[in-house]
């Protein structure tokens, strides 16, 4: 009974850290070319600590599912997302060199974007949490009814 | 409550979408831009004291979206000094579009004259910093920037004076230096001899002469009136049409 319970948990939460994982670092390691290194130093580095924060937050999040941890696990992840946007772009600066060039970027609409999208997907999340918590009382009251 | 967290579901999906399609799309474009050389030669005119070499360039948008707001700097210091900075602005590069513009190094010679008076006579090294500044999509500002070193040729390199200590009157004397510079000189060069108590005793001022640009040793002749027995000092007056300048003081120990 209770292997029946956890396993599909166990599972999902599985399929759902090997998403995050490919998504967040094998992916961009895939597309960034060891230019990025040389350009950005620190820049995997950064990447893998956040994939490894967010995995486990992921992971622990699908676990909990059913429970109101599993709504604050959502969140935050979305928080932690949000602040590696903000971290990896350098709070929308960006500057490095390529050889004898110096190159400087204004990102802060971009990372606006990225922000925004995050704050949409954190909203979300709250109204799930809210959500999941009015149907829980509405259960209890039904219940005690 | 339900509805309202599916269309919070729906648009995030949307602005993913959006935002990895403009991401793209930006580094595609980016891509696509190319800055040529024109192969004419750089145009060097001079006006109002200052010496303007104007650089044909084109740049060519093959991109998907415009490039606004470019601007072409060129800071060029010698010894810590501001010797020009010159700013060109480009209008707005459509997509697919091509500009062809002029890009403008302007160096001011009143204001080498003024305070680099050295750079008249020796070489020197100019550190050069070109940036590019451009809004990009509307939405990138970027700046990219380059440092060099350029040499600066003296236009009176190694210039000295040579009077025959007996002279005869008048006396014949010679004034050489070479000219390094990549603009050609075109004037004239006076010369006052002073005795030790800075009293003028001979005078002559050069035929007037023209040397091009990058010249190697030249030698101008110079006839002096006076009587040259207890010269001291040779003060050098430069008349060009480019800029005049002087006295350069030259004593004879």
């Amino acid at each position: 009974m209770f292997l029946r319970r956890i396993l599909p948990k166990v599972l999902k939460a599985t399929v759902m850290g090997f998403l995050w994982f490919f998504l967040l670092y094998a992916l961009p390691k895939l597309l960034l070319s060891e230019l990025v290194e040389e350009v950005l130093p620190g820049f995997t580095q950064m990447l893998s600590t956040f994939a490894i924060v967010i995995v486990t937050v992921a992971v622990i999040s699908e676990l909990l599912a059913g429970t109101i941890f599993h709504y604050i696990f959502n969140i935050g992840k979305t928080l932690v997302l949000m602040a590696f946007f903000i971290d990896a772009l350098n709070g929308g600066f960006i500057a490095f060199d390529l050889e004898t060039i110096h190159i400087e970027a204004d990102l802060r609409v971009f990372l606006a974007m990225l922000l925004v999208i995050e704050s949409v997907g954190l909203v979300k999340s709250l109204l799930k949490a809210t959500d999941f918590l009015a149907k829980k009382t509405e259960r209890q009251l039904a219940f005690l009814d | 409550m339900k509805h309202a967290i599916r269309a919070l579901g729906w648009a995030t999906a949307v602005f993913w979408i959006l935002v990895i399609l403009f991401s793209v799309t930006v580094v595609y474009s980016a891509m696509q831009i190319r800055m040529n050389r024109v192969e004419e030669e750089p145009e060097v005119t001079y006006s109002n004291g200052a010496i303007t070499m104007s650089i044909p360039f084109s740049i060519s948008n093959g991109g998907l979206y415009d490039i606004s707001e470019l601007n072409i700097t060129t800071h060029v210091v010698a010894e810590n000094e501001t010797v020009s900075r010159t700013t060109t602005q480009v209008p707005t590069i459509s997509r697919g579009d091509t500009a062809n513009e002029t890009y403008d190094i302007s160096v001011s010679l009143d204001h080498i004259l003024a305070n680099l008076t050295y750079m008249l006579f020796i070489d020197t090294d100019l550190e050069v910093e070109i940036s590019v500044a451009l809004t990009y999509a509307h939405a990138i500002p970027l700046k990219i920037s380059h440092n060099e070193t350029l040499q600066w040729g003296a236009p009176f390199y190694n210039l000295s004076i040579n009077i025959p200590p007996v002279s005869p009157q008048p006396a014949n004397a010679s004034v050489s230096f070479e000219n390094h510079a990549f603009f050609g000189l075109n004037g004239t060069i006076g010369l006052q001899i002073m005795d030790s108590s800075g009293e003028l005793i001979g005078s002559g001022t050069t035929d007037r002469f023209y040397v091009p640009p990058r010249a190697p040793s030249t030698s101008l002749q110079v006839t002096i009136i006076g009587d040259l027995g207890d010269m001291a000092e040779v003060h050098l007056y430069f008349y060009t049409s480019v800029f005049s300048f002087g006295p350069v003081v030259m004593s004879f120990d």
